[in-house]
């Protein structure tokens, strides 16, 4: 109970300092003076972050969008003239998008293409691969061509040589 | 619209923004048509990719006059409320054989179906109508 009522004590000055003068509650040796009061950061983060999306994103996305529309605007529909290939932009209405497709999209038609020749080149990869797997079948069945399954026999008196010594040898052998 | 006055919401867009304007086209894509599944031979995938791409985009266009006939059936019911069975008959019969048609060729075959799936159930339908007789008549026990 001392030790509270020593506390007590001690901290008057400072309990004085809060109620009577908010101004200045650090003892500071300085002319300026720091205010305790409570944090603003959430607010002015979200002050910050407000104004980043509409001034950075927003506000020049529509306002580009409203331009575009107001001095280009979208295509109005039509049927294709006779003899009129159109181009791959004039497929689609919004300027914005017509934009994007003439810059930076790939051509529709020219990737279907693309797509069928690549088809077309699997299928005849694959069908001289069936054959060569066929063939080789067929020469490990009969054996009756040289390209595969064949050990060419070379330097024949060699082996006559050492067929004849294999056998002497054998024959000098103690029967096991 | 035919506004007696100037109305802010219209008169802005038609009479400042609209004359200042170039118009200028856009089309639909128009797709050739190429042989179907049934011209193909088995052998020939190209063919078959582009028979394909033919069928999806007919399923599409098929899907959508469904749905235009239903829209239409719905709406005269929408409008006549109780009256609907005896005022809007003839857009039903439309709209419900439209629907029976649409089942008979792409019903039933699964997500990922294509064409050739589409064209071996034409055939096993025509296979089972040899054997038993139009479809809704019941199956022919062996005699």
């Amino acid at each position: 109970m001392t030790v509270l009522s020593v506390l007590r004590t001690a901290a008057g000055p400072a309990r004085l300092a809060i109620t009577h003068n908010s101004q200045q509650v650090a003892k500071m040796s300085d002319h300026r003076a720091m205010n305790i009061i409570p944090s603003r950061f959430q607010w002015n983060k979200f002050k910050d972050m407000l104004h980043l999306y509409f001034v950075g994103a927003a506000i020049p996305l529509l306002a580009g969008i409203g331009i575009t529309n107001m001095m280009v605007g979208p295509a109005t529909l039509s049927e294709i003239p006779e003899g009129y290939v159109p181009r791959e932009d004039e497929y689609y209405k919004s300027p914005i998008t017509r934009f994007l497709v003439r810059n930076f999209t790939r051509n529709e038609q020219m990737e279907y293409e693309k797509k069928m020749q690549y088809i077309w080149e699997t299928e005849h990869k694959r069908q001289l691969r069936l054959i060569e797997k066929r063939v080789k079948k067929l020469m490990a069945e009969r054996g009756d061509y040289k390209a595969w399954y064949y050990t060419p026999h070379i330097a024949r008196k060699y082996q006559r040589i050492v067929r004849k010594e294999t056998e002497e040898l054998m024959e000098r052998r103690p029967a096991a | 619209m035919n506004w007696a006055r100037p109305c802010t919401v219209f008169w802005f867009p038609e009479r400042v923004v609209v004359p200042n304007r170039k118009e200028y086209p856009w089309y639909h894509r128009s797709y050739n048509r190429v042989p179907t599944i049934d011209q193909c031979y088995t052998d020939d995938p190209v063919c078959f990719f582009e028979a394909n791409e033919q069928w999806i985009r007919d399923r599409q266009v098929d899907r959508e006059i469904v749905n235009i006939l239903r829209q239409r059936w719905r709406d005269c019911a929408f409008y006549e409320g109780v009256d609907a069975p005896v005022k809007c008959v003839e857009l039903q019969k439309i709209s419900e054989d439209a629907e029976t048609n649409f089942f008979i060729k792409y019903g039933d075959l699964s997500a990922y179906a294509n064409v050739k799936d589409c064209y071996m159930k034409q055939k096993h339908r025509m296979l089972w109508e040899r054997r038993h007789g139009p479809v809704g008549t019941g199956m022919k026990t062996e005699q």
